[in-house]
């Protein structure tokens, strides 16, 4: 009905507007062509809301996204999961064109609250937390959570196993709230390929997931087994934003209708996800009664400051321990690099500009991925926190090493020279004469690198690694905190990098008064 | 005794110093003189092994430098040369980051591998004897330009040089200070240093230096006992200089 009306709506408007467009009558009176115009105007912009109405903007993260939503590995320009689909039935349900918005599973609920989509379709379970800032549909989904373990295991049989261990799953879930309350170590990752590649690795001991994931990227592999059986129920919901009644009625119409109609069952059982979980969701509202709240189980923990701050506090001690080691690998393997390409022989020199040209000119990202993902398919699988280390020392060496190299070539020939004439060996007038003189004009820059450094520890994000930059994105995700604790993370940073400045700035301050306790008396022409 | 005969050098293609030789005896000074861009200032940075000749031979004492030296041994003789050469630079070079009393411990300390309080202790007779020990504390950028020579020189002595380089010691001084200067190496020859001083001031060196060698073009013109080579040159192109000079 709708459609038809917006059609009609459309036909008018651009009969309007080619009226308009198509009078060339010079006599047409000024008054007369500006209705004209305000009608194709207002029209158009009716027409436009009333388009929008008409579909259906939903919100997920397709990486890694099976089988709820993904990319299609034998069309990879399309997206297929079994939300798709149900989306699909439910916008139809619904008179609407649904329309994916891909997103990041992270930021989904504030993505939401900023109005980037009308509802968030992504296995998302109706938590405390979340129910602050958004509104959640009826149950379309029984979840339950499946701990799996590598095939040689014998020692972890359930989660209660795993209190010496540490267990992957993704940030802000079910699976990590109950971990956080149960006291068992875990790590959040972005998206299940990297916790199931993680476990297969060995970086990690378990990784305890929603069973649709479980059932998709680990059931498959032989190198993997599930520990026990499945646990701890809860739904999920489709979120919507906070006041949207209307709108939420029309959702939970269209859950009840394709439940009704057995067109979720048919989805569910297409990808293998129908058990009697579901069974026990479906049958009372296909037997007339009226949705339930279903009283699952639901996995919550509410926001602890306090917890959080131990958290940040943690975070800001792998960024310290992450910022400091990959300065020190900086500034030690800088040197070498700057003196090979400076002085040594020509394969050496070219051997360094190679390696200074490939650390400089790709991004900082793909090389922790590389290091991260690559090199454990030649064996070397480190873990995230000195990937991160080494990754950013090989990076920063190679711009410390040009650093040393201007500082070192700004010292005039002149000091050589002397140094040699006074029977120094070209080793001893480097380390006397040389670098304390080129350690004074490299200073400034190296802090200024070293506090780049500090801030650029956020990339190791990607590879999971539990730094201040990931802490702030996983706990204002969770508790939609993001200006508080944007203040907090911003404090931390401050309290580490400031210091170093202060530093800094004293020992140069220290050198250039060495370097001229008295200006005056000083004459031109020496 | 020094001995340079028929040295060659070549850079890029062109001759600097083509076939110069000379002889510069024990206590003697001998200055070289000439226009810019004759050579002098190559011909001292070989003396010192600072440039890598290309023909004939630097004999000093039992050292013995030739072009046709293998890499290594080439450099293992100029270390012994260096041992006996010490060099003030027309530019000075002081190190900057270094105290006066630093820069003329420097080598003493970390080459000779002397003891600190002896290096220090000589250095500051070294100082008192240029007149600078009341500045040994400051850094080489607040002194003077005559300062900083003086500190220069006490910095070469400090490591009992046989013979001394100066090159263009007076590019830079006043004509007081140049006086003094001439009057602080003259007691050096007292003492029995043996000096080679390139200048392009004669006045200068009459008086200081025994005897002269003239260069035009990285080749040496004349050669000769300073009274003689300036009162009857017996090159035109010699007399056209002194002439010019004075």
């Amino acid at each position: 009905m709708t459609t038809s009306i917006n059609k009609t709506r459309h036909k008018r408007s651009s009969r309007h507007y080619s009226c308009f467009a198509g009078n060339r009558d010079p006599a047409l009176p000024v008054h007369k062509l500006a209705s004209f115009t305000i009608v194709a105007l207002v029209g158009s912009l009716w027409f436009t809301t009333v388009s929008a109405q008409q579909v259906l903007r939903w919100g997920a993260d397709p990486s890694g996204g099976a089988p709820y939503v993904f990319n299609d590995p034998n069309h990879p320009d399309q997206y297929i999961g079994y939300e798709k689909e149900m989306v699909d039935a439910l916008a139809a349900a619904m008179g609407r064109r649904p329309e994916f918005v891909a997103s990041d599973w992270e930021t989904l609920v504030s993505a939401l609250q900023r109005g980037s989509f009308d509802v968030i379709v992504n296995g998302l379970e109706p938590t405390t937390d979340r129910a602050k800032q958004i509104d959640f549909s009826n149950a379309y989904y029984v979840f339950e959570l499946q701990l799996t373990v590598r095939s040689d295991e014998d020692r972890i049989r359930a989660l209660a196993d795993c209190h010496n261990r540490v267990v992957g799953t993704l940030g802000n879930t079910a699976a990590s709230r109950l971990m956080q309350k149960d006291g068992i170590p875990w790590r959040g990752y972005p998206d299940p390929v990297a916790a199931y590649r993680d476990l297969e690795l060995k970086r990690i001991d378990a990784v305890l997931m929603d069973v649709p994931m479980e059932m998709y990227y680990a059931r498959p592999n032989p190198k993997f087994k599930p520990a026990g059986q499945p646990f701890s129920r809860g739904t999920y919901n489709v979120g919507l934003p906070k006041g949207k009644d209307k709108l939420k009625a029309e959702v939970n119409a269209a859950i009840y209708k394709i439940i009704r109609d057995g067109t979720l069952e048919q989805i569910l059982r297409k990808w293998n996800l129908w058990n009697d979980a579901q069974a026990e969701l479906q049958n009372p509202i296909r037997s007339g009664q009226p949705a339930s709240n279903v009283a699952y189980e639901i996995t919550s923990a509410s926001f602890n400051w306090r917890e959080a701050i131990w958290r940040l506090t943690r975070a800001a001690a792998v960024t310290v321990l992450i910022a400091f080691g990959s300065m020190f690998i900086a500034l030690s393997l800088g040197m070498p690099l700057a003196i090979g390409q400076w002085k040594g022989p020509r394969w050496l020199q070219w051997l360094c500009t190679v390696y200074i040209e490939f650390f400089r000119g790709t991004p900082v990202l793909v090389q922790l991925l590389f290091l991260y993902f690559g090199l454990p398919a030649i064996g070397l699988a480190m873990p995230g926190w000195l990937t991160a280390l080494v990754g950013l020392g090989l990076n920063y060496a190679a711009y410390e090493s040009q650093v040393y190299r201007a500082a070192l070539t700004a010292i005039p020939r002149g000091q050589w020279e002397a140094s040699y004439s006074l029977g120094m060996s070209p080793v001893l007038a480097f380390r006397r004469i040389i670098l304390p003189q080129a350690f004074r004009i490299a200073l400034p820059p190296m802090t200024n690198d070293f506090v780049s450094l500090f801030k650029d520890t956020s990339v190791a994000y990607a590879i999971s690694v539990w730094e201040l930059a990931t802490a702030y994105r996983e706990l204002a995700n969770a508790s939609g905190q993001f200006l508080l604790l944007g203040v907090a993370v911003s404090l931390f940073y401050l309290a580490m990098s400031l210091p170093m400045a202060h530093l800094a700035r004293r020992l140069e301050r220290r050198l250039q008064r060495k370097e001229a306790p008295e200006v005056a008396h000083v004459e031109v022409g020496r | 005794m020094i001995r340079v005969n028929e040295l060659l050098k070549q850079a890029s293609g062109t001759c600097i110093l083509r076939g110069v030789s000379f002889k510069v005896a024990p206590r003697t000074v001998l200055g070289v003189i000439g226009a810019s861009g004759s050579g002098k200032t190559t011909l001292l940075r070989c003396l010192n092994g600072l440039e890598r000749i290309d023909g004939g031979s630097i004999e000093f004492d039992d050292v013995r430098l030739e072009a046709k030296l293998s890499r290594t041994e080439y450099a293992r003789r100029i270390k012994e040369l260096r041992r006996r050469v010490g060099t003030v630079f027309q530019h000075l070079n002081l190190f900057p980051h270094l105290t006066v009393l630093g820069n003329i411990v420097e080598a003493p300390i970390h080459v000779s591998r002397a003891a600190r309080s002896e290096a220090e202790t000589e250095a500051y007779e070294l100082l008192e004897s240029v007149g600078m020990k009341h500045l040994a504390q400051r850094y080489p950028e607040s002194l003077s330009g005559g300062e900083q020579q003086r500190v220069a020189i006490a910095r070469a002595l400090a490591m009992h040089p046989q013979l001394l380089l100066f090159d263009e010691p007076t590019s830079a001084l006043d004509p007081k200070r140049a006086a003094g200067l001439r009057s602080l190496l003259l007691t050096f020859i007292e003492r029995g240093h043996t000096m080679v001083i390139v200048s392009h001031a004669i006045g200068f060196l009459i008086g200081l230096a025994d005897h002269l060698l003239y260069m035009e073009g990285g080749a040496v013109v004349e050669y000769g006992e300073t009274d003689r080579l300036l009162n009857s040159p017996s090159d035109p192109r010699t007399k056209d200089f002194v002439q010019q000079a004075e």
